[in-house]
């Protein structure tokens, strides 16, 4: 079916092309984002069941960019009436001059920069989704979640409890300019199994996660997580620490992801290049990986949580190849990065909802795939460990270090899995060491989506990361 | 709108409700360098409302929430609490009671733009060199009212400021250039503070420039001395929370010790209405309960959970509240007492994470001072991990306090035997 475009949205339209018109005539460029995405996030565990009206992208309103004398500013605003549009544009002018007001009294320098183009662009898309989350029975829902949580209990003495969840998000935007009118309606969901476990003194917990661009009807999934959260969770009861080194390492596709976001993901976030906050801008045309490493970028790469049709400043969607065969190509930019870099918008301006400003961000980041298999890569590894399942991740694209913190590594010897378990472990290094030591690479191609990101410690959005089992040299600790 | 909704409540089929309202004015202010790269207002209202539904003869309840656009109409808000009413039944747990009593408050005005203002005008104080300077900076002012009623009879109003500043410094020699990165929240601008700690922060950057691996320590004497050691308190604050507690994430008992064979000082943490300029300070917590002063965990000994009511009435715990500000108290030691023999000092980590559940902690090092008696190395790479639980038992606070925004916490932390992965 096809994810319904909003008619709050519809309705407001052309009260909005009314502002910017008013707008117009005081600024040299006049555009507004409006979002009216509904969802639901529920969960339910043995002690505990909840239904809520909001996600992460749950929003409703609206916001102003303008442009004058070289200064880009925003009015982000939920209340709007389309009867009284010359009012809103006075009280936009009025605030925003009182602003203008302050940076005089501080003698506030502006950073000059260019004026957005605005070719004329009409875009209409409703994607294809299996179900919308604002007409699930949620009853029927929840009482499945509760029926997984169940079993997920009854499957070892040791689970103190299993909550399963799921939140889903009908997502629409529109993007209006004098010139361009792009609206857009799409549906992705994330659901989860966190398993809480307890032997003796020690509390341990895993986590599972499925996600797509598709409705709540991908939480009938989340069943074929139980046992896997079971084994990993077991598997972290009965880790040892690891002896800190430098070892070679195998990575899961999911770890690999959370390599590509943290390493060069948010390195190559071409707004860090216009703060000079990026070693990746010194690097473009040179190695910075093993000829095993292709990475692309961009809302096109996948289907999953943060594909969609065009971004929050109205640029197109793209997949852009940020690392071929080891060598640096180029990053992802949002629009004005892109005017004060003198290169084009990649459709990665993305902010965490209508009220934040937007930044050069992440959508899909994945490594391709390579021609070996997970049981070639264990057997050709004389001492290392397995690595699998993450807590976090951090980024540092000015001296490209790299922290990861893994759930579990296991063991390897002689080119088989011993069993012994090492938890949790801290992966760090230089990024261009650890690409550059990438020395096989699966078959696999698999995308995680559950998961946020933030930009520095805020600014929330959805990404989504991924790849092929890596084999590699890591600094455990 | 808030009224309009507060009647439609009364007249639903809901046992109980409740009503948040939160108007936002920020000011925004975006920074390269000192160069304005943008200006921002946000200018929005939230109303969510929350109903509740007593099931199989009020042994259960089952609540359901949504936001209510502020542009709605009468009978899309009708629809949608009829709507929460059913969705309410879906999910049913053990009964529980709303806050029922009633603050009294006295509210300030606050001036956004004169916060704003004032915030642009520290950062433009900050003592730059040809060596070390800004990078770039974010500014966020906030004037907030929140009004919160419920079917219990409580309806209160509150005003509080809200602020952040993001800043990235730089400092840079003939060979390369490094950044730190700071985030500091507050209520409003206290300039003093803030110019000071940007200009400790450079000369953390200066230290930067020269640093060599970090060696492989195996287990070392670590010494924490700058925010990040807030973590450490707020993972024991947290799983006395309430809801960890009822959850099952936190095993600790009301009235046992919260670390196990304690040799070090003993950890006493207390909830308090407010601290100088934190910006949670607020006279009721988010749920209508009054804020008040009460220890959490006293010589290591825990005495009160706090958190949601649901998860307090599940506990048994009534007088107690959803709390936002902390004071750790300090040990038995100075500062100076605490700085002896051979430590490492880690002052600035990519993230140092404290698991919230397990208590494992880790952080790569970004700079450190390896102090060996009177000689001082500036390190850099590696990381540091181990288990607060562990760590906490023969754990030393300095006598010296200090407040990070809604946190006050001894001005240092010596943790022995952490595990250290060197760079070499």
């Amino acid at each position: 079916m096809k994810a319904k475009f909003s008619e709050y949205l519809t309705s407001i339209a052309p009260g909005l092309k009314e502002l910017i018109a008013e707008l117009g005539k005081s600024y040299d460029y006049v555009s507004v984002l409006s979002t009216d995405s509904v969802g639901f996030s529920i969960s339910a565990s043995q002690r505990v069941k909840s239904i809520y009206g909001d996600t992460l992208m749950v929003e409703r309103g609206n916001v102003v960019r303008v442009y004058k004398d070289g200064l880009y500013s925003e009015y982000a605003f939920n209340l709007f009436d389309t009867d009284n549009v010359g009012e809103k544009a006075t009280k936009i002018k009025e605030v925003l001059d009182k602003q203008l007001a302050v940076l005089k009294a501080t003698n506030t320098k502006v950073y000059d920069t260019g004026k957005l183009s605005d070719e004329p662009e009409q875009l209409f898309v409703e994607m294809d989704t299996t179900d919308l989350p604002e007409e699930t029975d949620l009853d029927a829902l929840m009482n499945k979640l509760k029926s997984f949580s169940d079993k997920g209990k009854s499957l070892s003495e040791e689970i103190i409890d299993c909550t399963v969840s799921g939140e889903s998000t009908h997502v629409c935007k529109m993007f209006l300019t004098a010139n361009r009118d792009l609206r857009q309606s799409y549906v992705q969901s994330t659901g989860s199994v966190l398993m809480l476990t307890a032997r003796g003194d020690k509390t341990e917990y895993a986590y599972e996660s499925l996600s797509d661009r598709e409705g709540p009807a991908i939480f009938d999934g989340l069943e074929e997580l139980l046992e896997k959260g079971l084994e990993s969770v077991q598997a972290n009861l009965g880790a040892e620490r690891i002896i800190p080194g430098e070892y070679e390492v195998i990575t899961t596709p999911e770890v690999s992801g959370l390599i590509a976001h943290e390493a060069f993901g948010h390195g190559v976030e071409m707004d860090m290049f216009v703060k000079k906050r990026a070693l990746g801008q010194e690097y473009i045309g040179k190695r910075v990986g093993s000829d095993l490493v292709t990475m692309h970028e961009g809302a096109k790469v996948c289907k999953n949580t943060s594909s969609y049709a065009f971004d929050d400043e109205g640029t197109l969607a793209g997949d852009v190849i940020e690392i071929d065969k080891g060598i640096l190509k180029t990053g992802v930019c949002d629009a004005l990065a892109a005017l004060r870099l003198g290169t084009v918008a990649t459709g990665n301006g993305k902010r965490q909802n209508f009220e934040h400003k937007v930044y050069t961000r992440m959508t899909n980041t994945m490594f391709d795939s390579g021609n070996s298999t997970k049981e070639e890569m264990i057997a050709s590894i004389k001492k290392g460990y397995l690595l699998s399942g993450f807590f976090s991740g951090m980024e540092d694209p000015k001296h490209w270090g790299i922290q990861c913190i893994i759930a579990r590594g296991y063991e390897i010897i002689d080119g088989k899995l011993t069993g012994k378990v090492v938890a949790p472990v801290v992966l760090t290094g230089y990024v261009p060491d650890l690409l550059n030591s990438i020395s096989m690479a699966s078959t696999d191609y698999v995308p995680f989506g559950a998961g946020q990101c933030g930009k520095g410690h805020k600014e929330w959005v959805k990404t989504v990361d991924g790849g092929p089992y890596l084999k590699c040299v890591a600094r455990l600790g | 709108m808030t009224d309009k909704i507060i009647e439609l409540l009364k007249q639903s089929s809901a046992d109980f409700w409740s009503v948040e309202d939160i108007v936002t004015e920020g000011w925004e202010f975006y920074f390269i360098k000192h160069q304005l790269d943008q200006n921002r207002v946000r200018d929005v209202e939230h109303i969510t409302v929350e109903v509740y539904r007593k099931l199989e003869d009020g042994k259960l309840v089952g609540r359901a929430s949504e936001e209510i656009a502020p542009t709605a109409s009468v009978e899309e808000a009708k629809k949608i609490i009829d709507a929460l009413c059913e969705r309410a039944t879906f999910a049913p747990n053990p009964y529980y009671e709303l806050n029922k009593e009633q603050a009294q408050v006295e509210n300030k005005e606050y001036d956004v733009q004169k916060m704003a203002q004032e915030f642009i005008e520290a950062m433009q104080e900050v003592p730059e060199t040809s060596g070390e300077d800004i990078n770039s900076y974010e500014i966020f002012a906030e004037r907030c009212k929140r009004r919160f009623v419920n079917s219990e009879g409580i309806d209160v109003t509150i005003t509080y400021p809200n602020s952040m500043v993001e800043v990235v410094v730089n400092a840079r020699n003939d060979e390369h250039e490094i950044e730190l990165y700071r985030m500091y929240k507050a209520g409003t601008c206290d300039k003093a503070s803030l110019v000071k700690d940007i200009s400790d922060t450079l000369k953390f950057g200066k230290d930067r420039l020269h640093t060599v691996p970090t060696p492989n320590l195996g287990k070392a004497t670590v010494l924490l001395s700058t925010e990040d050691s807030k973590q450490l308190f707020t993972w024991a604050a947290t799983h006395m929370h309430a809801a960890y507690k009822y959850m099952g994430y936190s095993d600790w008992e009301a009235g046992q010790p919260a670390i196990k064979d304690v040799k070090g000082d003993k950890l006493t943490i207390k909830a308090v209405k407010e601290l100088p300029n934190s910006a949670n300070n607020r006279a009721v917590d988010s749920e209508g309960a009054i804020a008040r002063d009460m220890y959490i965990i006293k010589d290591n000994i825990t005495e009160n959970f706090w958190g949601d009511v649901q998860f307090r009435y599940y506990l048994g715990v009534k007088d107690s509240y959803n709390a936002g500000n902390f004071v750790t108290e300090g040990g038995s030691k100075t500062e100076a007492e605490l700085r002896c023999g051979k430590y490492l000092e880690p002052v600035e980590f990519s993230d140092f994470s404290v698991n919230p559940i397990t208590g494992d902690i880790a952080g790569e090092i970004r700079l450190a001072y390896l102090h060996d008696g009177d000689e001082v190395t500036v390190v850099s790479g590696g990381s540091v991990s181990g288990n607060v639980n562990e760590l906490f038992q023969n754990v030393g606070f300095s006598k010296e306090l200090r407040q990070y925004n809604n946190a006050v916490v001894p001005a240092v932390v010596r943790l022995e035997n952490v595990t250290i992965s060197g760079a070499e």
